[in-house]
């Protein structure tokens, strides 16, 4: 239920900023490390990827990592 | 100590598909990314168009649905088929609520005459949006035959590999979405 909430707050967060038009590079931040902690809490507790060998783990977690990285970069260059 | 598992959950195929899923949306949501640098006033007015509020309730009702889901394997773990087909009706109930919204949404672009050509924005819009929305038709699909298994009693305890391998699926929708609810319709 935690995970749940925590997930919906996150997204509340990301749903407000665009509502009350929010802009810049802090924002964008903002949201990059607010949805890398959304898809970090799926991958653990959804998909169950927390109580399995590292190496499965790693690399939903990469993915978001280089997705989003490659998203800042676009963003702030 | 905590032993972790050997595998991911569910048949490894599956995680196969994931990891092919990963690196197509990669690039789509990169792909979006970078050429919104080529014009960013025309992808910044072109995003207002946007339904922020039918983004925001869809991802809502993923997350849900995603989080019903979960409920179901944890409840044939236990041994409880039934419960695990009630959650796993609630989970499709849910994700069914997305289809509408986003026939809505679609249907109100076509409307104004918005298309594949209309602008870079809404070609890589109709792009993610349609497949994304592809693959949430595809996962109400297999929710719905491992809900009919589940109901004659085909899984239990010892046995719910298939279970888990759509559970896997309908997470990757839920966090595909995850990452482009925010590029698409809110990242300005």
């Amino acid at each position: 239920m935690k995970i749940y909430i925590t997930l919906v707050l996150l997204t509340l967060f990301a749903f407000l900023s665009g509502w009350f038009g929010f802009v810049g590079s802090i924002v964008v931040a903002m949201l990059l490390v607010t949805t890398f902690i959304k898809g970090q809490l799926i991958v653990d507790y959804f998909m169950g990827l927390k109580d399995v060998q590292f190496k499965y783990r790693v690399i939903p977690i990469a993915w978001l990592i280089f997705v989003l990285f490659f998203i800042g970069i676009a963003y702030y260059m | 100590m905590i032993i972790k598992q050997k595998f991911p959950p569910g048949d490894f195929g599956i995680w196969v598909i994931i990891y092919v899923e990963f690196v197509t949306f990669a690039a789509l949501f990169i792909g979006y990314a970078f050429a919104r640098r080529a014009d960013v006033l025309m992808f910044n007015e072109s995003q207002l168009l946007l339904d922020q509020r039918a983004g925001f309730i869809n991802t809502i009702v993923l997350i849900t649905s995603s989080w019903f889901v979960v409920k179901a394997v944890k409840a044939i773990k236990n041994n409880n088929g039934e419960l695990s087909a009630d959650w796993l009706l609630r989970a499709m109930g849910v994700g069914f609520i997305f289809i509408v919204i986003k026939i809505m949404e679609f249907s109100d672009k076509f409307e104004q005459g918005i298309n594949l050509s209309t602008n870079t924005f809404f070609m890589f819009y109709l792009m993610l949006t349609v497949f994304h929305f592809l693959h949430v038709v595809l996962g109400l699909v297999i929710l719905f035959n491992i809900y009919q298994k589940t109901k004659i009693g085909g899984y239990s305890n010892a046995d719910h590999v298939g279970m888990e391998t759509g559970a896997s699926y309908w997470h990757l929708v839920d966090l595909l979405w995850i990452v482009l609810f925010p590029l698409v319709y809110i990242m300005r």
